[in-house]
């Protein structure tokens, strides 16, 4: 499902002393099945931008185009559009809140009318794509670990079948393996179903192992858009943007500034192995 | 050197009762199982460990927010389960959590880090002194008559710090403090946690998930399943990759590569933890060709 954000602008408690813009005249186009991270520091837009996305908030001006349709256009369709993106809140785990993990994933599928089977097949599906077996199905979801519990509740949302998963700051708050997990299980997800994914992230590291795509937000505005490998390139702009790059490129950056010849556009641990490895294999023990 | 923060035995247990097939089940839980540890003041020390590792639970020990089931554990000579020096304890070793929007109080920069000096009873000229002294030293001075809710992430830990020092602790705790931050407020908040341990000798506690924010510590304590499985200086225990991963930890990405050239033959030193070191080590190699 395609997203086109055209012209949106958000005020802020338009119209009285506190008045702050906190969208200006952002447009934006995210293709079906495309995996977009978008990356800012805190209060550069990218909460308020995504409650646009399902409607949580209105545009003071602009519009959301779901597939071609405004979505604010016809208050009785939000329901459908509430189903068809779905929103990962920071700190999902603190909306579980049923006996078993099971039951727990069943209450958004049960909500939507649909019949006891296929509400079972729906909440099934769900726990399978972020990872989680039937052992896991009559437990507690208070007996799980950080990174557990937040696949719970992205199931959760999964099972409601949405054509856009949108997900804030997933990974905040949780151990190494666990952010692994979760962040292993959206990209399964998002290769299993072709579901399109937007990610919001402070990790540069996640971000550049993962998205197709970057949309860099500051102050409101969107400032850089593009592969990561073209976002990365622009460090010290990022850098003024109160942003990093991730930690290998800072190694490259300083070997090409010690006057030896390496790419610049290096962001995993994987591809930094490799390009060293070129570099040095002549000095093996 | 002095002794901050010392325990002995120290275990810690809690009962949980839940629904299994129809009845109340309950269970014991240990968090934390012979913790023997002791704190050099002045000394900054990080505390790893996975989600549910207990290391939380060790930091609120601390404080005596939790006390011992068995075992003891002193601050700066207090036994913790002692009332009697409740005060005495809490103004010793203050905390930081992760959630700034969870512990600023008051609508004033200023009136928030006044916040803890006026439970303790002290005059108001000294409450004057000690919330200015501490804003400068987090350099907050421009935000004082600020409302806490319009500031940075990073700003906030910063003013939920101050209102720490407000209280002159010997020690302080930060309970993953830049978990909810962007990458500047992380630096910025782990500049001024270096800067009042290195320039006040605030004994520093540090919890964190982010490997690269250990590297600036003395220590790394290591913590998995309730027991102390690690403990050394960062570069005794950063470069042990296969086990920290094994308690689902990682390292810093250039210790993770200097790890994987290694295993493919290259020699090139293990302990390498910042981009700085990594690039002065390849040079020295390239040099050598």
């Amino acid at each position: 499902m395609s997203i086109e954000i055209s012209h949106l602008t958000h005020l802020y408690n338009q119209g009285t002393a506190m008045e702050r813009k906190a969208l200006d005249d952002v447009n934006i186009t995210i293709n079906d099945g495309e995996f977009v991270a978008f990356i800012g520091h805190t209060g550069s837009g990218k909460s308020t931008l995504i409650q646009h996305l399902n409607a949580l908030i209105k545009p003071t001006s602009g519009k959301i185009l779901l597939d071609g349709e405004d979505i604010n256009a016809d208050k009785t369709k939000l329901k459908a559009i509430r189903q068809k993106v779905g929103l990962v809140f920071q700190y999902p785990e603190h909306q579980l809140f049923e006996m078993t993990v099971f039951k727990d994933v069943c209450y958004g599928p049960k909500n939507m009318g649909l019949s006891e089977e296929e509400v079972k097949n729906a909440a099934e599906k769900a726990l399978s794509l972020v990872g989680l077996d039937q052992s896991f199905y009559d437990k507690s979801p208070f007996e799980l670990s950080g990174g557990q519990k937040r696949r719970v509740a992205i199931a959760g949302i999964l099972a409601m079948n949405p054509r856009v998963l949108v997900l804030d700051e997933p990974t905040a708050g949780v151990d190494p393996r666990g952010r692994d997990e979760i962040l292993g299980a959206i990209d399964h997800m998002h290769k299993e179903t072709g579901i399109t994914v937007i990610l919001v992230s402070h990790s540069m590291e996640d971000v550049a192992k993962f998205a197709d795509r970057i949309v860099v937000m500051n102050n409101g505005h969107v400032a850089l858009t593009g592969t990561p490998k073209e976002v990365f390139s622009h460090v010290s702009e990022l850098e003024e943007m109160g942003l990093a790059a991730p930690q290998t490129s800072y190694v490259m950056k300083g070997l090409k500034d010690s006057g030896l010849n390496v790419p610049q556009d290096v962001y995993t641990v994987d591809e930094a192995t490799d390009v060293l490895y070129e570099l040095l294999k002549q000095v093996t023990k | 050197m002095d002794t901050m923060i010392k325990t002995e035995n120290l275990r810690y247990e809690y009962s949980v009762t839940y629904e299994e097939k129809g009845k109340n089940v309950t269970k014991k839980i240990v968090a934390l199982d012979n913790i023997n540890i002791e704190i050099e003041k002045g000394s900054f020390v990080a505390v790893l460990g996975h989600n549910g590792s207990g290391k939380s639970t060790l930091a609120k020990h601390i404080n005596a927010l939790v006390r011992p089931t068995s075992g003891t554990l002193w601050i700066n000579g207090y036994d913790t389960k002692n009332d009697e020096f409740i005060w005495d304890i809490r103004q010793s070793a203050g905390m930081v959590f992760q959630n700034p929007d969870n512990q600023i109080v008051a609508t004033i920069v200023e009136e928030d880090v006044a916040f803890g000096p006026e439970n303790l009873g002290i005059e108001p000229d000294e409450i004057r002194r000690r919330v200015d002294s501490a804003i400068a030293t987090v350099h907050m001075e421009d935000f004082k008559r600020s409302v806490p809710s319009k500031l940075s992430g990073g700003q906030k830990q910063r003013i939920a710090i101050a209102g720490v020092l407000a209280m002159q602790p010997e020690c302080i705790v930060l309970d993953e403090p830049t978990a909810m931050l962007d990458p500047e407020g992380r630096k910025d908040v782990i500049n001024t946690i270096t800067r009042l341990n290195k320039e006040k000798g605030l004994t520093t506690v540090l919890i964190t998930h982010y490997m690269d924010e250990t590297v600036g510590a003395d220590r790394i304590i290591v913590i998995d399943d309730g027991h102390i499985v690690m403990d050394g200086s960062p570069r005794e225990v950063l470069v042990q990759v296969e086990k920290m991963k094994s308690f689902g930890l990682e390292v810093p990405q250039v210790t993770e590569i200097a790890y994987n050239l290694r295993k493919k033959g290259i020699d090139i030193p293990a302990d390498i933890l910042t981009p700085e070191e990594m690039v002065g080590a390849i040079c020295r190699l390239k040099s050598a060709i």
